[in-house]
């Protein structure tokens, strides 16, 4: 069970770049996504707001090499592009890709064409293009479809925790090479944008029409975005035989839930602060030894206290910089937490902290605030938090190497 | 596993298209349906959750949340360290209710209870606010290997901290979305069938089913025990009988077993007579010899109907009987029942291997 786990690449597209260099470049130069919905039909496209990405699924289906009537959904599009510069940047052979395992991780699945086509797919005299559709009210559809194109073929799992999703396919992934079950295994969230989700979010009454203020007392709601995001672990035995290089190690994770209401967190922050500390006592660190925190951040009014509690309550005094990054792409749900763990990855790599942007006014329930200008420090550890609905929250800590 | 902790089964709750909600009872009373579509046979409600709870609750959470209030009180578990749950398509029908608003009324007034229900994790989170488990909570969506995915995280947290003890759970429902899908696609049956004759239509397709099952599974074993859940392995797309059999031995070798020793294999045939292709090869080579039983004429076809197998093979090492519904060879003289093995398939895609052994 000693076995430690490494990261050796990473994929992500995001509505502020479409492969990891875009989204970096982004970060440093505080590029948003946010803005009017231009792909995605409905009737809130000038009016709720969202961190859309600017290509049509023609344009994603040239960059995968996917042909049209295919039945690739647009959350299997993205997942895919994000896949594929996973593996391009580990290095992975076909062997090595054939024995990996693929968890990923979903909210909606393939909901997106599903809603678009619902009356004709339900209409079994109807025929037509549409029919490549079929499915995609399954979620695990797509994960099978990425492994299919990829070429993986151990292990395969999708998981859906809502906003917390991607972060506990890490997490879990790190448990298939600890127990030797894998080597390695590729692990992240893809999320599109859909009306399924636009509306549900509506309906619960907590989207910002306006550019989201995560920890502001002005919050007012989150902005919806979408992307997708793969990270590929890899165990130490593999990495050591090969002589790799690993870019980070995945020293800790922890998952707990919150159990106080069904789409709310406890105004204590129980689940925040328990799964931050369950990953800090598997890194076997102290709190003293956190660098920064990419915060699940939402710029909802419930979830900032919650997390802003819990970290208080946690760090005590020693409140290490913290920033979301939600301003930026959005709130991607399922892809959310490898999203920022991706993020928090190009933080270890380059020494640099991320801006919270739109921060401006002091929350009166909390005593701490967040990094609103980038920030060059010297980084070792850094903890990655996801919290979704049903009360699941998880939390992930990286440290270099 | 790491081949120290084992992994028992402490507790069960099952609701199925069979009177299964009574642990005491074994396939007493035989439900029979004169369409393709299974569905569950439900106790009251009232009897396992708060009338205020259940009114907002629609069906499928009411019949998961039973069947996991069953499983804990069998297992004599108030708050288990954790709920990890498994499904296909979730809660199709609440999807289809918001789908449905939404298109009617053009994306306004919409129900926020439909979206909220909709979620895969609805009944993981359902269950940890109902009795405050504020530990691990996971939730796979896995199509077919869903359930496997979920048996698999336990079993490896528990060879970390064998004393903890996890609520595994499955839970998928006949919706009429999913049946409308899988006609299109040819996954059921266009023919009408009894479901007590499943394996005699030899004929494309299915029949849809449903249900939910919960386990309680721990380190350490109790007086409410039904049976070890000694190992799983997931096969991804075997592409011929060679495939699946080679993956077979290897795992029957990595646990130490021999084909002879197997008293019972457990069939998840489908009665697809294309998609059980390499069940069928199976069954006329490797367990030639072994006495087989199947359940899906019982319980029908779903991402996770392997729950109800894993109830099955729990169900036969505890109560150490076979029901003659589920025999579909000549068993074995001795009467011993000690290993079961179960193999299941899902579109003849998702394959998997799952061994329990007697206490």
């Amino acid at each position: 069970m000693s076995q430690r786990v490494f990261i050796t690449g990473f994929g992500i597209i995001t509505s502020i770049g479409k492969n990891a260099e875009e989204n970096f470049q982004s970060l440093v130069h505080r590029r948003c996504g946010f803005g009017e919905l231009n792909i995605l039909h409905t009737i809130h496209q000038k009016t709720l707001l969202c961190c859309e990405i600017k290509l049509h699924d023609q344009q994603l289906r040239d960059a995968t090499g996917i042909k049209a009537g295919k039945g690739f959904t647009r959350t299997a599009l993205l997942g895919l592009i994000a896949l594929q510069e996973a593996i391009y940047s580990a290095g992975l052979s076909r062997s090595e890709i054939h024995d990996s395992g693929l968890l990923s991780a979903t909210t909606t699945g393939g909901i997106r064409e599903f809603e678009k086509f619902f009356y004709r797919l339900l209409d079994l005299q109807q025929q037509g293009d549409f029919v490549q559709f079929a499915d995609t009210a399954n979620p695990g559809e797509h994960c099978e479809r990425m492994a299919d194109h990829v070429g993986i073929k151990k292990y395969i799992a999708t998981l859906s925790t809502a906003c917390s999703s991607s972060a506990n396919a890490i997490m879990q992934g790190a448990q298939l090479i600890k127990n030797k079950k894998l080597d390695r295994v590729i692990c992240g969230g893809t999320e599109a944008l859909s009306k399924f989700t636009v509306n549900g979010f509506n309906s619960l009454m907590i989207i910002d029409p306006e550019h989201c203020r995560p920890f502001d007392s002005s919050r007012k709601g989150l902005n919806l975005g979408e992307g997708a995001a793969y990270l590929v672990l890899e165990s130490e035995a593999v990495v050591n035989q090969k002589g790799k290089k690993p870019i980070a190690e995945l020293k800790g994770y922890g998952n707990a839930n919150d159990a106080f209401h069904q789409t709310a967190s406890s105004p204590e922050g129980i689940g925040a602060f328990n799964a931050m500390k369950l990953a800090l006592s598997r890194a076997e660190i102290s709190p003293t030894a956190v660098d920064y925190i990419n915060a699940h951040g939402t710029a909802t009014e419930n979830n900032d206290l919650s997390e802003g509690i819990g970290i208080q309550k946690l760090f005590d005094e020693n409140v290490p910089y913290f920033s979301s990054t939600k301003p930026f792409t959005g709130h991607t749900l399922a892809a959310a937490g490898s999203i920022e763990a991706v993020y928090c990855l190009m933080a270890l790599q380059h020494q640099v902290i991320w801006p919270n942007l739109n921060f401006a006014n002091q929350m009166s329930e909390l005593s701490i605030s967040p990094v609103t200008a980038l920030k060059h420090v010297a980084l070792k550890n850094v903890l990655s938090n996801s919290f979704g609905f049903g009360g699941n929250t998880s939390s992930l800590l990286m440290g270099s190497v | 596993m790491d081949g120290k902790t084992q992994c028992y089964i402490n507790g069960i709750g099952i609701i199925a298209p069979q009177k299964t909600f009574e642990n005491d009872q074994f396939l007493t009373e035989i439900s029979t349906f004169n369409q393709n579509v299974l569905t569950c046979i439900t106790p009251d409600f009232k009897a396992y959750i708060n009338p205020v709870q259940l009114r907002r609750l629609g069906r499928m959470l009411r019949i998961g949340m039973t069947a996991a209030t069953i499983c804990l009180r069998d297992a004599k578990v108030q708050v288990p360290d954790g709920i990890i749950t498994a499904t296909g398509y979730g809660f199709l029908e609440e999807t289809e209710k918001f789908l449905t608003e939404l298109l009617e009324r053009q994306e306004t007034q919409l129900t926020p209870t439909y979206f909220m229900q909709s979620t895969y994790n609805a009944l993981a989170g359902l269950v940890a606010l109902s009795i405050k488990c504020t530990g691990y909570n996971n939730t796979y969506v896995s199509k077919g290997f869903a359930f496997e995915n979920a048996l698999q995280d336990a079993m490896m947290q528990l060879a970390e901290k064998n004393s903890s003890n996890l609520l595994v759970g499955a839970y998928d429902e006949a919706a009429n979305v999913q049946y409308a899908i899988n006609m299109r696609e040819h996954h059921y049956k266009s023919d009408h069938i009894k479901n007590s004759s499943l394996f005699e239509s030899k004929t494309g397709g299915t029949i849809q089913g449903e249900g939910s099952a919960f386990f309680n599974v721990s380190g350490i074993s109790s007086d409410s025990t039904w049976c070890v859940l000694k190992d799983l392995q997931l096969v991804y797309t075997p592409e011929t009988e060679d495939e699946l059999s080679s993956a077979l031995t290897s795992f029957l070798n990595t646990n130490a077993i021999s084909v002879d020793e197997i008293d019972v294999w457990i069939n998840g045939a489908s009665g697809d007579v294309k998609n059980d292709r390499l069940l069928t090869s199976l069954e006329n080579s490797i367990f030639k010899k072994t006495p087989q039983v199947r359940f899906k004429h019982l319980c029908g076809e779903f991402c996770t109907a392997i729950s109800f197998g894993v109830w099955l093979g729990a169900s036969i090492l505890k109560k150490q009987f076979i029901p003659e519904i589920v025999k579909f060879s000549s068993m074995k003289s001795s009467g011993k029942l000690d290993i079961i093995f179960i193999v299941n398939q899902y579109l003849d895609r998702n394959y998997s291997f799952l061994v329990l052994k007697k206490l």
